[in-house]
């Protein structure tokens, strides 16, 4: 027998850095919620502006953030969407890629929602009829939920009008039925499958009284149309979608490639209020797009580039990763124990790809450790990189 | 298991539960020509009678109200307790001719022991919206009864709903609005044959309230047992006379026979008073010995359910006997099984 593995759950020691832990990522994969951002200021300031934009004006904008893969596109869609997600006067999708077409966004758009949460919305215009056509006033979807519970209010005298209104409102009675099916114990996962485009069998469609198959890119603008008009009447100020690795749409047929960019194109022109789309994209794929098809690009006008980190935020993005580890006050240099020769060293060999720049950080810092080595200097790091 | 005893306080004496009021046709037909029960089979001194066919039959409602007594019309005796519905089903398709306080009159008029109060029922056919509507409507008839009510008779409320959450929202609200001494599960007729989404749909109404339940139309062999095993306290059932005039024989713990299917039989496999001494050939030619010997079968069934759980036997065991020979039954009652499981 021998030892070659040794497993063991006592933690790295840290201290001698005055770091609880390794803040930085093992696999810097963008986090879901990303804490940090180390935004290059222009980036930071042109989302700003769009998003600001929208919730002011209630007017869509629409945004393409381009970048080379690593250079922190997802994470910077992620950051901001982690941001807008505190509001409760808006609704954030994201879409990790486009997919097949523009049904496959609006599935995913649907999905990031997720099921408890469109059970939500469901509530709160449940709640919105109560308020209007009964004494009872909820304010909100749970509020609503308990009222039913308790046999406060009776659900086939509100039904009946919430989907009334909601047709109204979708002008797609099939939607509006399905959103209303999602508060019944025994239909709501048909209606489920039916809003996120899944596919349902005739007799569970009909068991809703819903005709229609929710199938193709028409239905699919539609139906988001419809959620987003159902949001807006909520009094939300808007609908924010993220659609990430926009540059897979290359990979399409031509044909398909079209109507993708068709449909998100013929979404924008029914959404004047309360859009805001967010690409990110690769630039290659982007320039392609801006010269075929005028038409999207047109919609879209606003670009903003992500470019390879600096020194300068190379340093500030080391900086804040490590502060959020520290164990005292910020100790000179901020970024010790790296040095300003190894954090060069390691902006040349990442070519100030945030991704490998994280995974590299990650790395020495655990070598130094386990080698109690004071610092991080450029010759460590040449060694171990 | 749901299964439950209890005692039902009315005027007339105090009726144990749980209980099936078999069907009377008295106003269906001109006299009421179901053959006699009560007193012969002890537990059904109680009959379940339509509120609304008695008053249309106008001979009839003539002198009830010129101080025939209801029971004397019925040649029952004064003590069988009556369940008086409100004849709700013949609205399934037309207008309602009647209002709760007419309904509530005559049930008075009648000397009931309990009343159903009129309601809407829904169809399979009937789209959302309508049966949404009919939903309503039934409940605020409901609760127009409970205003108008007062007396020594209980007061049992129709509700209706083809999904969980319209049953339980419905009797909440009622429970919340009205005074009700229990509820009774309407519409269940149409959605027999889905016997999953029937138990489920008692389930949520007999969560939903602790008071009385009682289910309309369902109280035949096949379904008896699944009711009881879910805590229904009440049923009423016109299998026996609508078996026996198809000539079909019901076999505790089978189901319905056609008595062709067994015509070389001497004796028939049951030792009720009417089977036990009496040949085949003979019970053929009397539709009324059918009729009676049916209703034996139900009471037989019934006897046999509450003998497991008296006697301390695994109720479930039993019925997963019971419920072997049919897949769609014995699919329904798993799932019901899960559920009845979750609760505890
Ligand atoms: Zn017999």
């Amino acid at each position: 027998m021998n030892d070659t593995f040794t497993i063991t759950d006592e933690q790295q020691d840290y201290s001698q850095y005055d770091l609880d832990a390794n803040p930085f990522p093992y696999s810097p994969v963008p986090a879901e919620d990303p804490e940090i951002y180390c935004g290059q200021p222009h980036v930071t300031e042109k989302i700003s502006s769009t998003v600001s934009s929208v919730l002011s004006t209630g007017k869509s904008k629409h945004l393409v953030v381009t970048g080379k893969y690593g250079n922190g596109k997802s994470h910077t869609l992620k950051y901001t969407r982690s941001l807008l997600r505190d509001r409760d006067d808006v609704v954030v999708g994201y879409v990790a890629q486009p997919g097949e077409g523009f049904l496959d966004i609006y599935h995913e758009f649907i999905y990031d929602l997720g099921f408890s949460r469109v059970q939500e919305i469901a509530y709160e215009y449940l709640a919105a009829v109560t308020c209007d056509i009964t004494d009872e006033n909820p304010t909100g979807a749970n509020e609503m939920e308990s009222l039913l519970d308790d046999g406060e209010i009776l659900l086939s005298e509100i039904v009946p009008e919430t989907i009334r209104r909601l047709s109204d409102v979708t002008k797609f009675a099939d939607f509006a039925r399905a959103i209303v099916h999602m508060v019944y114990e025994d239909t709501n996962l048909y209606a489920w499958q039916w809003l996120t485009a899944e596919g349902i069998r005739y007799e569970q469609r009909k068991e809703m009284e819903i005709h229609s198959a929710l199938d193709d890119d028409t239905m699919g603008v539609r139906a988001f149309t419809a959620m987003k008009n159902i949001l807006l009447d909520l009094s939300y100020t808007g609908v924010f979608v993220f659609v990430d690795e926009f540059e897979s749409i290359a990979r399409l047929s031509p044909k398909n490639e079209q109507a993708t960019l068709n449909s998100i194109r013929h979404l924008m022109d029914q959404n004047s209020n309360g859009l805001c789309m967010l690409f990110g994209c690769a630039p290659e794929v982007w320039q392609d797009v801006m010269s075929e098809y005028h038409a999207f690009s047109e919609r879209i006008g606003q670009e903003v580039a992500l470019r390879p980190l600096t020194t300068e935020n190379l340093t500030e993005l080391v900086e804040d990763y490590l502060s959020r580890e520290r164990t005292s006050a910020v100790p000179d240099p901020a970024v010790r124990p790296f040095t300003e020769n190894s954090l060069e060293l390691i902006l040349q060999r990442s070519q100030g790809n945030i991704r490998q720049v994280l995974s590299v950080c990650s790395r020495m810092l655990d070598n130094a450790a386990s080698e109690s080595q004071a610092e991080i200097t450029a010759d460590f790091t040449q060694e171990h990189i | 298991m749901l299964y439950r005893r209890r005692t039902l306080d009315l005027s007339r004496g105090a009726l144990e539960t749980p209980v099936l009021f078999p069907v009377r046709n008295i106003g269906k037909r001109s006299s009421d020509n179901t053959p006699e029960y009560v007193g012969t089979i002890p537990e059904f001194s109680v009959a379940m009678i339509n509120t609304r066919s008695i008053r249309n039959r106008e001979p009839m409602w003539n002198r009830l109200t010129d101080g025939v007594p209801l029971r004397k019309e019925m040649d029952v005796p004064e003590d069988t307790i009556v369940f008086a519905d409100s004849g709700g089903f013949d609205f399934s398709s037309g207008d309602v001719d009647t209002t709760p306080a007419q309904t509530l009159d005559t049930q008075r008029q009648l000397d009931a022991d309990i009343y159903g109060t009129v309601d809407l029922p829904l169809s399979r056919e009937n789209r959302d919206a309508e049966n949404d509507r009919r939903v309503e409507q039934s409940t605020k008839y409901a609760l127009e009864a409970s205003d108008l009510h007062d007396g020594d008779s209980l007061l049992i409320a129709s509700v209706h709903g083809y999904d969980p959450q319209t049953v339980r929202n419905n009797i909440r609200y009622l429970e919340k609005n009205g005074h009700f001494d229990g509820y009774a599960l309407g519409s269940m007729v149409p959605i027999r044959t889905d016997y999953k989404k029937v138990s489920k749909l008692i389930l949520a109404a007999r969560t939903a309230t602790d008071k009385h339940l009682h289910v309309y139309g369902l109280g035949g062999l096949v379904y008896q047992p699944l009711l009881l095993y879910l805590g229904v306290d009440s049923f009423d059932s016109s299998a026996f006379i609508r078996s026996a005039g198809n000539r079909n024989y019901l076999v505790p713990g089978f189901g319905g026979e056609a008595l062709r299917n067994v015509e070389s039989m001497e004796y028939l496999p049951c030792p009720c008073p009417v089977c036990g001494q009496r040949c085949l050939d003979d019970i053929r030619e009397d539709r009324t010995a059918l009729t009676q010997h049916n209703l034996w079968a139900l009471a037989t069934e019934l006897r046999r359910f509450r003998y497991v759980a008296e006697s301390d036997r695994d109720i479930e065991e039993y019925l997963d006997l019971r419920f072997q020979g049919n897949p769609v039954t014995q699919r329904a009652y798993e799932t019901a099984k899960q559920q009845v499981r979750r609760l505890s």
